[in-house]
């Protein structure tokens, strides 16, 4: 695994219609770390994530991934090394069937027959989908915590090193959010996960990226920031629900006999 | 197809077996593609050919053991959209004239040339409909592959095939959105609001599409899509292409004996 996967410098973007979405990105990502990108919509979250995979070039600036800048020459090395989970899982799985989907990203690296059958099963018992099961499954017809399994399934079958993934979160019921959670905690991968979902911050990354309107302005450990609902406040952002209720067991609750029914 | 996405599955048979489900599935599309070209291609009247191109199709849906109700209804939503088509054919002028209105008129070679045209697709539309219910749309997609159709006009018959149900709930979605602001205020401004909602409709399409490029880009797409491995020809598969060889020549035969 490389030691410093992702090292971005003095990165700017402005798309067509003038809106300036990043402005002087500095960020340096070491291995194994899971960093948080949060911020309010529009903040720039999800066209820095782009900037990780190649879909976007840099204007100005400078991103390294591992030992490649990203350009139109190393867009394969870049793109085998990052995988990117975008939003809408209705996005990314374009193929009819699940595993027609999942085996996509390591055809395109030139994998056949027995070894890229391998590769499409661990991807999947990673997410934990049963292959027989979901393998002939119409990707039409999955429920949304599903779709967002083989959405992840999908780009870890292409064995990145780093995984970045946009509102991982969106969409899915606490039972699904929760197992997602579990799914990328035991990942030993390098995580970039752009989200609104403090609480999910909290829990996972010990490491937090606060954007606002394009720039960079915390960057730092995930308990610094939420701790200080001002600051968040001033960023468009909330406290964590487990920050800000008033008890901390659920028997300080304030409405016991909901408790006791 | 696009007809009835969304409404129900497209394969709803395709989990039994069959004489005609054991074939590989670009036996199936090339059986049919040979006989809807030799149906097409046949000219009007000639009635005999017909007779025996109707008994092959005939054997072919018995063999392939299709649900018949599901099969009628669906040419029956098809025949409906062919014959507004077909209907012009009808009043062509040639031949005595059996009956007229005006300037309309019914002659003997306009009744010879529909009758012709609606039998041709009746049967078209039967070996087609067989073919839809009987093989799963991914399998079809990959047999075509296997007949060297060009892998990016599969591509998109892919995604298309992928979408079209996204787009269809993302439009009822949009219905439901107007209605439950009541929409049903007056005719003009609903007319209104279904053009904005189509307009709505094409720059979320030209949206999606542009989002669906950028993932599969970031899966390493590079414009080729990749081939897996092709199904192959059994022994039954050649027979039953010689058959149809034989039947479509018997077909056009009959009139040069």
């Amino acid at each position: 695994m490389h030691h410093n996967p992702i090292f971005i410098h003095q990165l700017h973007h402005t798309y067509a219609d003038g809106t300036q979405a990043l402005r002087s990105i500095h960020l340096s990502v070491p291995a194994g770390e899971r960093v948080a990108l949060v911020g309010a919509n529009g903040s720039g979250k999800s066209t820095l994530l782009l900037h990780l995979n190649g879909i976007l070039l840099p204007q100005q600036g400078e991103v390294v991934v591992a030992e490649w800048s990203v350009s139109p020459n190393t867009l394969k090395q870049v793109r085998d090394f990052v995988g990117l989970v975008f939003q809408n899982p209705d996005d990314q799985i374009f193929m009819p069937t699940v595993w027609e989907d999942v085996t996509f990203g390591p055809m395109n690296q030139g994998l056949r027959g027995e070894a890229l059958h391998y590769r499409a099963q661990r991807a999947m018992a990673a997410v934990s989908l049963d292959p027989k099961l979901y393998a002939t499954r119409n990707a039409q017809n999955l429920s949304g915590g599903e779709k967002k399994r083989v959405a992840i399934a999908g780009v870890l079958a292409m064995q990145p090193q780093v995984l970045a993934l946009d509102e991982p979160t969106a969409q899915l019921d606490p039972r699904c959010r929760r197992q997602l959670i579990h799914l990328l905690q035991n990942l030993p991968l390098t995580q970039v996960i752009a989200t609104h979902d403090l609480d999910l911050a909290l829990e996972l990354c010990s490491r937090t990226v606060v954007l606002n309107r394009g720039e960079i302005v915390y960057d730092g450990a995930t308990e610094g920031v939420m701790g200080n609902p001002a600051f968040l406040e001033t960023h468009a952002l909330e406290s964590p629900l487990s920050y800000s209720r008033p008890y901390c067991q659920i028997e300080h609750a304030p409405v016991r006999s909901l408790i006791s029914l | 197809m696009i007809l009835h996405v969304g409404a129900f599955h497209l394969d709803v048979d395709s989990q039994k077996t069959s004489v005609w489900r054991n074939l590989a599935p670009q036996t199936r599309i090339l059986c049919v593609v040979l006989l809807v070209f030799a149906i097409a291609l046949t000219p009007n009247g000639r009635w005999l050919s017909w007779i025996a191109y109707t008994i092959g199709v005939a054997l072919l849906v018995l063999l392939s053991r299709v649900t018949l109700l599901t099969l009628l209804k669906r040419i029956a939503v098809e025949l409906g959209f062919v014959s507004t088509v077909l209907l012009g054919t009808l009043f062509r002028q040639g031949g005595t004239v059996l009956w007229h209105w005006g300037w309309l008129s019914i002659t003997t070679t306009g009744l010879m040339v529909l009758g012709s045209v609606v039998w041709k697709a009746l049967l078209s539309l039967l070996i087609l409909n067989t073919l839809v219910m009987t093989t799963p749309i991914p399998h079809l997609l990959q047999a075509l592959i296997t007949l060297k159709t060009p892998p990016l006009l599969v591509a998109i018959l892919a995604s298309m095939y992928r979408y079209i149900s996204v787009l269809v709930d993302e439009a009822g979605a949009m219905q439901r959105a107007a209605a439950s602001r009541n929409l049903l205020a007056n005719p003009r401004w609903q007319r209104l609001v279904v053009g904005n909602t189509i307009g709505a409709l094409f720059i979320r399409t030209l949206d999606r599409g542009e989002r669906v490029h950028q993932a599969m880009l970031s899966r390493g797409f590079t414009g080729i899509v990749p081939l897996t491995e092709k199904p192959k020809y059994s022994r039954s598969d050649r027979l039953v292409l010689v058959l149809t060889c034989l039947l479509v020549l018997l077909g056009q035969g009959i009139y040069l004996l």
